[in-house]
């Protein structure tokens, strides 16, 4: 969504100049994946690969429905099964697992390259091949295990939030496909309303007195956002991290040590310099031996 | 002409000369150094954005991504092989313990105050064991950096540790490396000179390494010429 | 569908068994998420596995595959006990008050009374109704002098039923038929129910059998898990709520079994009961398995039907009024009240179709070529059937049309020895399939290979989206698609496939002659282009038009067509031979005006997802059949913020939102029955004469290969009216021979039937057949997920690997530890799947039986047994 064009230029009916002119009306997109009516029909997963243009790879059995154990570089929407006991009876837990788009991306702190990962203002935060140089450090940098690692193009791929089909005001592919309404996308701020109404919903008509939304605030909130059964135990989604956040050594790595090193380095050589000002070189020998 | 330079360990000695280092610890040193410098280099545009117009100039970001690795395994082994020729040499001795207590008069040229020391003195076997410490950690924790797509998801705890550790030990290899840098050199006048040609003057040696000199005398009388050898 | 699938959004309580619709109707299902999004409205998944429908269930109950009636008798069962079901709807809308004859047997012993073992079928008198009008307060009368139904004993003391008179054929001529009891005209009634002999005393008495602790016995559901079920289904009709309403969708998880028809009979009894019938939200909901199944079914799918259900002739059918009389029903009701019997109109409907078959050679003189129409005698021509007259030589060739014979069964391996067999075989497909490579299925060798015999012709179909026309949604919605791609290479289109049939056919019956060239000489075949019809000109033949002037006061302008028009709907078709109809149900779908078939507008004033411009839907666009039903005897909606149709006083007619299905005037004090279908007016809970041959009232009946002898009846365990079939083929097991696991067979939503295993991207979301088996059942044996199994069913052996999973469980079936298990059905031996192992390449349906429901003829693919060994 180009934000440029919600800007006020010019009003009607309106004496002397424009209120809010220059200013622009920002809002962050999100996806919401409902899991509580995701029924498991990899229409999303079909779409993802259709759109971005994705061919199709072999797979095998693996005693599951799921379509491949992990999302792949080429792969980036996987609906994870997963079966749970909920009061004694068996339960099939199915999540859409993609990019979460966090509004503190890890991936785009850890990485190097400049201009490799593009956070938008709307909250997408997508990759730039051409400047990807093949380091991984947004897989270490991911609390959710998404940049995924192409051997042959030695650059990594992830969901991008279709920020091409967004930019041109269309939802994201993934959301077209959906054929129960589980997977919706607006707002931030209206898909944490449409959540947590939904939350409450299930809470006061079903077994699930947990049910909650996923939100993490250790990433700074996401910009896909889970509706689950029960918000504490988002691991049984298939690994879906219960408290994400950016990995405490990538912080420190890209924190303090970075700039400790910065200074530390800094210092060592003017050190060098003034020990070289203070004493210039020492003598090749004492003279003794001519 | 007939030629006053005498061959040994594959350097040229003239009068007064003495083979600091054989051709081949000066091949050892200069692949590890060079390698460590381009480490050095890509590694800094990989650590901070403010550095990250080297890796215009290596070539680009892919480039040096690809390389960096390969030339740190080339400097693991040149590590390994100087261990194999200076590791002995580099265990501290009682002598050391001597010198370190003169470090000071060391540090601002009293070198008359300084006391002897062999082959290497004690800054040279920290500097050295740095850099091996340092390369067995860069080495160790590189590996894994060089494919972290065979880190299972399960393992993926390790990988921000990992990253981590390798930046500390980057860095303080680069705080060793900045000294060795200019202490090669600006500080020791003629240190250059022994590392790039392996000889030194006898005076130099004497006045440096005076224990190694003395040594060089008993052991190897060949590669000492001149002054108080003939 | 009674309803359609936008309405379910309508409903507050649904209960889905014998269907799967998250995954084999993933779009529809949308509008049951709608429901429990909007309405929080309750479901109930009951179904042998916990698939993907049960992971949006409040409440899942794994059930063994094919004892869904015991489920469902439970549930009327719990209705009646509770006092949850709607009184008024059941005691004026249904036959709970009619009274049955005496001599009536209920089956305690697995026998309705009429029974011919010899015959393995049912003399069907004493399943009907007694004369008499209404009876009410005799009930005590009636109880004291111990009128009830027969009991074993008494009908066993009763003498046996006179044998059928013989019918003796005289000249050729087929002699007269004995005329087959009817219903009686003035019905006896007791509108208090209490009347022993009335249907709603009966039928709770069949169904006090089946207390939660039988249902336990035989589904394998907990009692008290069916019991918390029951408790949520009823809760709609808790303290005489008549404004809720639930609904039941069932696919062929129901069909698919040899008690297939009563199952969909339970449902359709307890909906009844629940007054659910009529209603925005409730119906009994049939989801059709392939995009266009219920055309299929509308235009004479089955054998013994022609296009709009019309019967086909028998061979006692002296001549066309004979034929009429047969099939035309008389009203049969409480003289008090008043049926629109709209199946009286029967006549009209088969002259005009005659009229649209043979055109001009259908002429009043020649009782409108009604001589030209096939006839039936005893012989059934079902598909089992078919294939096994052809196993026994007796059919010499197949065209199979878009139909893959040998995967889609049952008995795979019956059906490729029955095509060893066959003179010919002429395949029309768009891909390689296990029809056409018969002869190199998995189990035959070259040697083998030798000695077929059968000509093997490969047409180039055309696929789905290089044709038009029109599809037929399971909500009986007529939508016309267009082509979107041309048909590549030599591949050509359906209709210039059969024309050019057809057209050789009867060029030689011209040229030749032939012992009965008249059908096919003077068959109506008045196209534009008579070598590939446009189905432009079809759908309108289908639709029907005025063949003479016609005019009409009574019916609402515009009342006056001119020879040629389209007409508008079928109550201007005539039997006179004035107008013509290829299927009177679709009458209306594309009138004058033009298609209604092609509407695109979504618009929904009423909110209820009635969509009236959209497409069209049959009969007469309505959206919900039965409507009528959704208002009480006053003609008020049971629930006003659910408005369908309703009485309008001021104008003395029926209006709505939706189309009455009802006759627009009938004033509500006339006691119309809101079920026009049916001679009574009124639906029937229990089912009188002739038209179900198992019973009048749905009994649980074991499938023929079962793991228990029935808890009910052991000395009947199924259906007594199943025949199974003879040749050395057709196998049937028991618990006994080692086969004692229950296997179901179901499709994924990864697939479709067997197509899909020729693309990529769908093998790639399912690569690999394999069989979900109970985690207990895998430890049992040793077994890993993903390990290589056999499965065997005393016919054959299907191999796959094992998902073994926690979403079925073992269940305790009669005090006995049982598993099942389940096999998804979209693998085979042609496809991408060339080249791989024979292990892999095995149709599942090489397991399943040959045995089919005695009355929609539905082979049993849903419930038999195997054993499973590792590979």
């Amino acid at each position: 969504m180009s934000n440029g064009l919600l800007e006020i230029k010019a009003i009607s009916g309106h004496r002397g100049g424009t209120p809010g002119s220059g200013v622009s009306r920002d809002y962050d997109v999100c996806k919401l994946v409902d899991t509580t009516t995701c029924i498991g029909c990899k229409a999303c997963e079909v779409a993802c690969l259709e759109w971005n243009g994705y061919s199709f790879a072999e797979t095998t059995f693996d005693n599951t429905y799921q379509t491949m154990p992990d999302t792949a570089w080429n792969f980036w929407n996987l609906i994870r099964f997963n079966e749970v006991e909920h009061e004694g009876q068996v339960q099939w837990l199915m999540r859409k697992d993609q990019c979460m788009h966090c509004e503190e991306p890890g991936c785009l702190i850890a990485c190097p390259a400049d201009g490799a990962i593009v956070q938008y203002s709307n909250g997408i935060v997508d990759f730039n091949q051409a400047n990807c140089i093949g380091c991984q450090y947004c897989v270490t940098g991911c609390p959710f295990n998404i940049p995924k690692f192409n051997n042959v193009t030695k650059k990594v791929y992830k969901c991008t939030l279709c920020s091409d089909r967004v930019g041109a005001g269309l939802e994201p592919a993934c959301i077209k496909s959906c054929p129960t309404g589980c997977l919706h996308f607006g707002s931030k701020e209206d898909m944490v309303a449409l959540a947590n109404k939904r939350a409450k919903q299930v809470r006061d008509n079903t077994s699930h007195k947990n049910a909650g939304v996923y939100d993490p605030a250790g990433v700074g909130g996401t910009h896909v956002i889970y509706v689950l059964h029960d918000k504490d135990n988002p691991e049984q989604y298939g690994g879906l991290p219960k408290d994400p956040s950016v990995p405490f050594f990538v912080k420190m790595w890209k924190g303090p040590l970075k700039w400790l090193g910065g200074i530390a380095m800094g210092l060592g050589i003017a050190a060098v310099f003034g020990h070289y000002v203070r004493y210039g070189p020492k003598p090749a020998d004492h003279g003794e031996g001519k | 002409m007939s030629s006053n330079i005498v061959v040994r360990h594959g350097t040229d000695l003239r009068e007064d000369e003495i083979v600091r280092y054989t051709l081949k610890e000066r091949m050892c040193h200069w692949i590890s150094g060079v390698s460590y410098l381009y480490l050095l280099l890509t590694g800094l545009a990989l650590f901070t954005p403010y550095l990250y117009w080297i890796a215009y100039v290596l070539g680009g970001g892919p480039t040096i991504r690809f390389w960096h690795p390969w030339v740190g395994l080339i400097f693991f082994v040149s590590v390994l092989w100087m261990q194999s020729m200076w590791g002995n040499d580099m265990k501290t001795t009682k002598e050391d313990l001597e010198w370190r207590k003169t470090v000071k008069a060391y540090v601002t040229n009293r070198d008359d105050q300084v006391a002897p020391a062999g082959h290497f003195n004690s800054g040279q076997k920290q500097f050295y064991w740095i850099m091996f410490w340092g390369g067995i950690i860069l080495f160790l924790t590189g590996i894994v950096m060089w494919f972290p797509e065979l880190v299972p998801r399960s393992a993926h705890w390790v990988l921000p540790i990992v990253v981590f550790l390798h930046c500390v030990g980057a860095l303080a290899t680069i705080g060793a490396f900045i000294i060795h840098l200019y202490m090669g050199i600006f500080f020791v006048s003629g240190g250059l000179h022994g590392i790039l040609w392996g000889r030194v003057p006898v005076s130099w040696a004497q006045t440096h390494h005076r224990l190694w000199y003395d040594k060089m005398l008993k052991e190897d009388r060949q590669s000492v010429r001149g002054t108080g050898a003939d | 569908m009674t309803n359609g699938w936008v309405d379910i959004k309508n409903t507050d309580m649904m209960l889905i068994m014998g269907g799967n619709p998250a995954e084999n109707h993933p779009c529809g299902f949308k509008w049951v998420v709608e429901a429990k999004r909007n309405r929080n409205a309750g479901l109930v998944v009951v179904d042998p596995r916990y698939q993907r429908t049960a992971s949006q269930a409040d409440i899942f109950c794994q059930i063994r595959a094919g004892t869904d009636v015991a489920f469902l008798g439970g549930l009327i069962n719990y209705a009646i006990q509770n006092n949850r079901f709607a009184k008024e709807y059941v005691t004026n809308y249904t036959n709970a008050a009619f009274i049955v004859k005496k001599g009536f047997k209920l089956p305690e012993d697995g026998l309705f009374s009429g029974y011919d073992p010899a015959a393995m079928k049912y003399d069907v008198s004493s399943w009907n109704y007694e004369e008499g009008g209404n009876v009410t307060g005799t009930a005590a009368a009636a109880i004291a002098a111990g009128d009830g139904p027969a009991t074993a004993e008494t009908s066993a003391k009763a003498a046996p039923p006179p044998p059928p008179a013989k019918v003796v054929a005289v000249a050729g001529k087929p002699a007269a038929a004995p005329p087959p009891p009817g219903l009686p005209p003035n019905t006896a009634y007791d509108l208090s129910l209490e009347h022993p002999r009335c249907v709603f005393q009966l039928m709770k008495k069949q169904y006090s059998r089946y207390t939660p602790e039988m249902v336990a016995k035989i589904t394998g559901i907990p009692a008290d898990q069916f019991n918390k079920a029951a408790d949520k289904l009823t809760s709609i009709r808790k303290d005489g709520d008549t404004k809720k309403v639930g609904t039941i969708i069932y696919s062929v998880g129901w069909t698919q079994h040899s008690n297939g028809s009563q199952m969909i009979r339970t449902a359709a009894v307890y909906q009844l009961l629940m007054g659910n019938v009529g209603r925005a939200g409730g119906g009994v909901n049939a989801l059709r398995g392939h995009s266009n199944i219920q055309g299929a079914t509308d235009m004479a799918g089955i054998f013994d039907n022609l296009p709009g259900y019309l019967k086909v002739p028998i061979p006692a059918d002296a001549d066309f009024a004979a034929y009429l009389k047969r099939i035309t029903p008389t009203s049969a009701k409480p003289k008090e009240w008043d049926s629109f019997n709209y199946w009286s109109n029967t006549p009209r409907f088969a002259v005009s179709l005659l009229k649209a078959m043979y055109g001009d050679a259908a002429t009043k003189q020649n009782d409108w070529a009604f001589n030209y129409l096939p006839r039936i005698g005893d012989k059934r021509f079902s598909w089992a059937d078919q294939w096994d007259a052809m196993y026994k030589g007796d059919v010499k060739g197949l065209i199979a049309f878009g139909m893959n014979g040998v995967a889609i069964g049952p008995n795979s391996k019956k059906n490729i020895d029955a095509l060893k067999k066959a003179q010919w075989l002429v395949v029309c497909e768009i891909y390689p399939e296990e029809t056409a490579e018969f002869w190199q299925s998995p189990s035959i060798t070259k040697e083998d290979q030798a000695k077929i015999n059968t000509e093997v012709y490969r047409l180039p179909g055309a696929g789905f989206a290089e044709k038009d026309g029109t599809f037929v949604n399971s909500a009986r919605w007529l939508q016309w698609k267009w082509a979107a791609l041309p048909t590549p290479g030599d591949a050509r289109l359906d209709q210039a496939i059969l024309s050019s049939i057809f057209l050789k056919v009867r060029e030689l019956y011209q040229k030749e002659g032939g012992k009965f060239p008249d059908p096919i000489l003077n068959l109506s075949w008045a196209y534009t282009n008579p070598a590939s019809p446009s189905l432009t000109e079809v759908a309108k033949e289908i639709n029907g038009k005025a063949l003479a002037d016609l005019k009409d006061e009574k019916l609402p302008p515009p009342n006056e067509w001119k020879a040629g028009q389209q007409l508008p709907g079928f109550a201007w078709l005539r039997d006179d031979g004035s107008t013509s109809c290829g299927n009177w149900l679709y009458c209306g779908s594309w009138p004058d005006a033009g298609s209604n078939t092609q509407r695109r507008n979504p618009d929904d004033p009423s909110g209820l997802g009635i969509h009236p411009t959209w497409g069209w839907s049959w009969p007469m666009n309505r959206r919900v059949m039965y409507n009528r039903a959704s208002c009480n005897l006053e003609g008020k909606p049971w629930d006003p913020t659910r408005k369908q149709v309703w009485w309008n006083e001021a104008q003395q007619k029926w209006v709505g939102n939706d189309v009455p299905d009802f006759k627009p005037d009938s004033k509500p004090k006339d006691h119309m029955g809101p079920f026009i279908m049916t001679p009574e007016g009124v639906a029937r809970l229990f089912v009188p004469l002739a038209g179900l041959a198992d019973g009048p009232f749905p009994e649980h009946y074991e499938p023929i290969e079962s793991p228990v002898a029935n808890p009910l009846h052991p000395g009947q365990s199924s259906s007594p009216v199943v025949k199974k079939f003879k040749t050395p083929l057709d196998k049937y097991a028991t618990a006994k021979d080692g086969f004692n696991i229950v296997c179901t067979t179901y499709r994924l939503t990864e697939h479709y039937h067997y197509w899909t295993k020729n693309n990529r991207m769908n093998v790639e979301l399912q690569p690999e057949p394999f069989v979900e088996m109970p985690v207990e059942l895998a430890e049992e044996m040793g077994l890993k997920g993903g390990e290589k199994v056999k499965v065997s069913s005393i016919r054959s052996t299907y191999y796959c690997k094992a998902m073994v999973t926690r979403r079925i469980k073992p269940m305790m079936i009669d005090g006995k530890k049982t598993y099942q298990v389940g096999i998804p059905i979209h693998w085979g031996y042609a496809g991408l799947a060339d080249g791989r192992p024979e292990a892999e390449r095995t149709p599942a349906n090489l397991l399943s039986p040959t045995v089919v429901d005695p009355n929609a003829f539905t082979p049993e693919f849903k419930g038999f047994l195997v054993k499973i060994e590792k590979a």
